[in-house]
């Protein structure tokens, strides 16, 4: 049970000492000066100590310009001081809410405005907010392993990697953890999940007969990004400024996935990286924030001149071989095909190969010329109906279109900027929510437009903008320290914050919400109980599309060419081992294609158990869902994947970790450990051996015996995974 | 000023949490029902269940009700008599000729959209696709206008297909149609794994309430407590009786009246709709595929079609014999219709300018047809059908009212058929109105 005296140890422990002590003198714009040593940030507040001890604050504003350069220069980068920073605000708006929360409940019985089944109903909420002002316990190391597991590598730990680190005495294993699974490309595949949300990354965007546009660069583009630690403010850049064709610069999948859609672009643009939502302004003045239709049409002419597919034969930059006529081209390949007799009748491949190749038509480029005009029944005085007007923002940077490449250019270096008051908010935000479960701001896609004075933790949210600023908006960097933070690894609240404390931000943080896993972390995680090495297999076609879309075609003077050309568009999208061999069905595990979300099918089909889960469809903006239904449960009671995968006698958890590595250990709690990342209580060992009493007789071949044996196993597993326990992160 | 946006600022933010609470705890929308009896004061509310064929890939208009048979579009096409003087259908829907005066016609229909994607979008939901929103169907659609229908069984469902589409789009996975991938197979893993028998379950279930009891006394959680009961109703739905709803072969002389129905994936679907609606469910679409007929389209019209005759010649007589004709609206519907210009390999591509749908049963006058096709089947010549029309008259065969505003979770207001604003008011209303003679 959580105690008032936890709370007060918890802000006794947190008191940041940096090792950048020095006294220098310093200066106030009314000239004042003070000889101290720089102690921190908080907020905006700039904290001194001088010689005698004495603590002092000066905003950040009232400093000297070189006192600034000097604060800025020597802010903590070290995540352990970031965190303790962190953790610091936390416990102080916690304790303060709940002081303040204290005072109400012993006002309440004087509230002449309340009758008393109202003030009833007040003492049970109060007593409630005031339990969650108390931080949570620590979490035990099991705990820890599989939640920082589920939030950095997408999935549970597996079996050796949980016993390594259960194992480990070294006091910092947890830091070290935290940075070993940011190196991992488990962390790509993870983040990039988020993205494919975020960003709506899928495949068939634009389908020319039975061919479509490859999304592979694209997908490998964010990777890649996520593992070289690509700036957040870099990469937003690169994917509103990339042109060209998605398999020479992957970047535009970015602006692809809106193709024909302007103005929706717009406002995801707003969604996604400002966590504004400005769609309203689309049809007429936005009613809640002071955004005008006008704002909107201005601002959507940055990109009036962006176009997602090249007009006539102008489509030279690939295929250069082929010069400027692709049809010809693909005519002639044709020709020669049904030439040598290799088209049959009513087969569409040939059709298919103009499609594959059509798709050189797709390219993001700005042809010069504003297609945005204001639409055909503008009401408002300030313009007339279909009038074009001129780029311009509304708020922030003042930006001078003629300074830039493009409009679309200046465009992208206003919503990157620093003095963008939405953009690191919006970052920080979105962030803070993939680690805790809620952002302080919710709904994350529409941060309202006056932040001080809401009731969120607004010194915290300064805190992390300014310190995202300060990491140079390193991904890694900034998750490295909320996964150090002391908030992180408590253990997770036991209650749902209310409505009232979503609406009004009043969920203080005394550990991470409950959350239940993803579709794609329930389904990794799944994986990672039937192989080896869950991030064995991946998908390796962004370098073979490139290879093909420059293929000089011209050379081809046999139909054998052309077909062994067709053949090699088949295997873009392949999965393939690490020892760089495609998978094969023999791949599968109980005839299922038990593979990391992140290298299939994007997104999976309708009816696939990632679907199901709520997989995102990719048509809009975090459009996962985690809610429950039937056919979710029905189909971990009577599905294939428990039933038939993970009790496969080959599945890796009965083959290698319950059977195998000899005699040694206990069965059940190599199983336990695998799937809940805990050893099993006395009275759940006693029921899991009970279970998996195997009933084999002498009559039974070795065969069938392995099967009775593997079902019996299987009653634990299946147990196992339909417990809330799995599908939750505590 | 400042201070007045900073309330609605919380206005639109309350509306969040409140859909947010909704969709976490399953609670379906509260009905809006209203407007009812205006509905039926024009003649419609009389359907109290739909079943909507939707033949995915585009219906041939000209091969199927809008033959123009001896013309140069008209193909190897014939037309036969209906018995209601002046109006033939395709020689490949006899059927339907014989039930005539039970069918309505729609045979000019026009999309903006040549896409099958696109195309099938507009007819589902009134509205055109969009990268910000995704409107819903019209079975949630019915749900949140007039109320959940059945205590138990879901109030739509969706058969073939894969359960692709909008579904439920901004009402949220709650009230997404039940798919049923297969009618043969009914809800996907609903019976108890092979070789699992009852012992075998029930000492899984009681091992997983062991493993979990720890957890579960721990976390007090709204999501959790969710979950379990999702389990709990789970484990009810297993053994009740509701699940033989969605199981083909508990129907009575299955065999028999497959044998009518066809039984094919149509007929079959057909028949498990009629099950369906039979049972209380108000809103079942069935999905046809193998319409996108670019070659050799006469090879594979006589089944194509012929499949579609059977199965909803079998559902009419089924329905009448049972009393449930006039109260279940069967539609017909596609994307769009096929070129009347044969292409070179035999077949007819993509035509959204024309193209035929059909409505029967639920209060619709039978025996007619609205709207007029020209001569060679190439344009529109009377009394233009958009998709929002099409679904207004659905909509107001249900009985809905076709000006509730409903509102999405960011704030934006939607309606069953489509909105505009009226120009004199200024108020949202509806963009498209009924085929009012059916109703007459």
């Amino acid at each position: 049970m959580k105690t008032l005296a936890s709370l007060l140890v918890g802000i006794a422990m947190l008191s940041i000492t940096t090792a950048r002590a020095e006294m220098r003198t310093w200066t106030d714009l009314s000239g004042k000066t003070v000889e101290a040593e720089f102690i921190g940030t908080q907020g905006t507040l700039v904290k001194l100590k001088t010689s005698d001890g004495k603590l002092f604050e000066f905003d950040v504003a009232k400093l000297s310009e070189a006192d600034r350069i000097f604060v800025k220069a020597n802010l903590p980068t070290d995540p352990a001081a970031l965190a303790a920073a962190i953790d610091q605000l936390v416990v102080n708006k916690m304790k303060e809410s709940y002081y303040g929360l204290r005072e109400e409940l012993a006002a309440l019985p004087q509230n002449a405005n309340l009758s008393n089944a109202e003030k009833l109903k007040r003492k049970e909420e109060i007593e409630r907010e005031m339990e969650m002002c108390i931080p949570n316990e620590r979490t035990s190391d099991e705990q820890f392993l599989r939640r920082i597991y589920l939030d950095l590598a997408g999935r549970i730990p597996t079996f050796d990697e949980a016993e390594k680190f259960l194992a480990d005495r070294s006091p910092t294993k947890r830091a070290a953890l935290i940075d070993d699974l940011l190196d991992s490309e488990a962390f790509a595949m993870r983040m990039y999940n988020y993205y494919s949300d975020l960003f709506r990354i899928r495949e068939g965007v634009f389908m020319m007969g039975n061919g479509d546009l490859k999304v592979d660069p694209y997908i490998e583009y964010i990777k890649a990004s996520i593992r070289e630690d690509k700036p957040f403010n870099e990469m937003a850049r690169e994917l509103l400024t990339a042109s060209g064709h998605i398999a020479d610069n992957p970047a535009t999948g970015y602006l692809l996935a809106d193709s024909g859609m302007r103005l929706c672009n717009l406002s995801n643009t707003f969604t996604i990286f400002m966590g504004t939502e400005i769609t309203c302004a689309q049809c007429h003045d936005h009613p809640f924030e002071e955004v005008y239709q006008m704002d909107f049409f201005k601002m959507a002419s940055f990109m009036g001149e962006t176009e997602t597919r090249m007009r006539g034969n102008n489509n030279s930059m690939m295929m250069m071989s082929m010069g400027s006529n692709s049809r010809a081209e693909q005519e002639r390949m044709g020709k020669l095909l049904k030439a040598a007799g290799k088209l049959r009748e009513n087969d569409t491949t040939d059709r298919d190969l103009s499609g594959w190749m059509g798709t050189t038509n797709i390219q993001v480029h700005d042809d010069g010329s504003n297609a945005v005009q204001l639409p055909h029944d503008y009401k408002y005085d300030d313009g007339e109906p279909n009038m074009k007007v001129e780029p311009s923002a509304y708020f922030g940077d003042i930006m001078e279109v003629s300074e830039y490449e493009s409009p679309r250019h200046a465009f992208a270096e206003w919503i990157v900027s620093p003095n963008n008051p939405r953009f690191t908010i919006n970052t920080v935000n979105r962030f803070w929510k993939i680690a805790f479960g809620i952002g302080q701001i919710e709904p994350v896609y529409n941060i309202p437009g006056h932040l001080d004075g809401q009731a969120q933790n607004y010194e915290l949210l300064t805190f992390l903008e300014e310190m995202m600023k300060d990491l140079n908006y390193s991904t890694k960097d900034f998750f490295r320290v909320l996964y150090n933070t002391q908030t992180y690894q408590r253990e997770a609240e036991t209650m749902s914050p209310s409505l009232a404390q979503m609406d009004k931000g009043t969920y203080h943080f005394p550990g991470p919400v409950l959350r239940r896993m993803t579709a794609e972390q329930l389904w990794d995680s799944l994986v990672t109980l039937t192989t080896a090495n869950p991030e064995g297999v991946t998908r390796q076609g962004a370098q073979k599309y490139k290879e093909w879309m420059h293929t000089d075609t011209t050379a081809f003077k046999t139909a054998d060419e052309i077909l062994a050309y067709k053949s090699k568009w088949g295997e873009i999208g392949r999965l393939t081992k690490y020892d760089g061999q495609y998978v094969s069905r023999d791949d599968n595990v109980g005839g299922e294609a038990m593979f990391r979300a992140s290298e299939m099918r994007q997104p999976q089909q309708p009816g696939h158990f990632l679907r199901m889960f709520g997989q995102s469809d990719k048509q809009l903006i975090e459009n996962q869902f985690d809610d429950g239904s039937s056919p979710q449960v029905m189909a971990l009671l009577n599905g294939k994947i428990t039933n038939s995968v993970l009790t496969n006698p080959d599945a890796y958890l009965i083959k290698e970790i319950a059977n195998g590595r000899g005699s040694k250990g206990d069965k059940v709690d190599k199983i336990f450990l695998s799937v809940l990342t805990r050893y099993p209580e006395s009275n759940e060992k006693s029921a899991a051996n009970s279970g998996m009493r195997a009933r084999t007789d002498s009559g039974m071949s070795d065969k069938q015996k392995m099967e009775v044996e593997a079902k019996a196993i299987g009653n634990v597993i299946w147990a196992l995974v339909n417990t809330r326990e799995f599908m939750f992160i505590q | 000023m400042k201070d007045q946006l900073k309330n609605l600022d919380q206005l639109s933010r309350r509306k969040f949490v409140a859909r947010t609470a909704k969709t976490a705890l399953g609670v379906s929308v509260i009905p809006l029902a209203n407007g009812m009896q205006a509905v039926q004061a024009a003649g419609g509310g009389k359907a109290e269940h739909c079943i909507f064929f939707y033949m995915s890939g585009g219906m041939t208009h000209i091969d199927t009700f809008d033959p123009k048979p001896g013309t140069e579009t008209g193909g190897a096409t014939k037309g036969i008599d209906t018995g209601v003087a002046g109006i033939q259908v395709s020689e490949f829907m006899p059927g339907i000729a014989k039930r005539f005066k039970d069918v309505a016609l729609v045979r000019s229909m026009t999309q903006k959209t040549g896409d099958h994607r696109g195309g099938s979008y507009w007819m589902h939901t009134s509205y055109g696709p969009r990268a910000t929103i995704v409107h819903p169907t019209m079975g949630p659609w019915a749900q949140t206008l007039l109320g959940k229908k059945h205590e138990t069984l879901p109030d739509s469902v969706l058969i073939g297909g894969g359960g692709g589409g909008p579904g439920a789009g901004f009402f949220g996975p709650a009230l997404a149609p039940l798919p049923i991938g297969d009618p043969d197979k009914g809800v996907q893993n609903s019976r108890p794994a092979q070789g699992v028998d009852e012992d075998l379950f029930d000492k899984r279930i009681d091992l997983m309430n062991t493993f979990d009891e720890s957890f579960q006394r721990k976390f007090k959680n709204d999501e959790v407590a969710a979950y379990s009961q999702f389990y709990d109703e789970t484990l009810k739905l297993m053994q009740s009786e509701d699940l033989d709803t969605f199981d083909l072969s508990k129907e009575p002389d299955v065999q028999k009246k497959l044998q009518n129905y066809g039984s094919g994936r149509i007929g079959k679907g057909a028949l498990l709709a009629k099950r369906l609606v039979s049972s209380g469910i108000r809103f079942v679409e069935v999905r046809g595929g193998g319409w996108d007929m670019h070659n050799n389209l006469w090879q594979a019209i006589p089944q194509r079609a012929g499949e579609l005759d059977k199965a909803l010649s079998a559902l009419i007589d089924d329905l009448k014999a049972e009393g449930m004709f006039d109260k279940t609206l069967i539609v017909l519907g596609t994307e769009f219709g096929r070129t009347p210009k044969i292409n070179a390999n035999g077949g007819r591509d993509h035509f959204p300018r024309c193209f035929s749908t059909l409505f029967a049963g639920g209060g619709i006058q039978g025996g007619q047809v609205y709207g007029k096709s020209d001569k060679l089947g190439m344009s529109v010549e009377e009394n233009p059908v958009t998709a929002g029309q099409f679904n207004a008259t659905i909509a107001h065969a249900l009985g809905m009212d076709l000006n509730k505003v409903v509102y999405a979770p960011s704030g934006r207001p939607f309606l069953v058929a489509g909105h505009t604003r009226d120009p004199e008011t200024d108020a949202i209303v509806t963009e498209h109105h009924p085929i009012m003679p059916f109703f007459s």
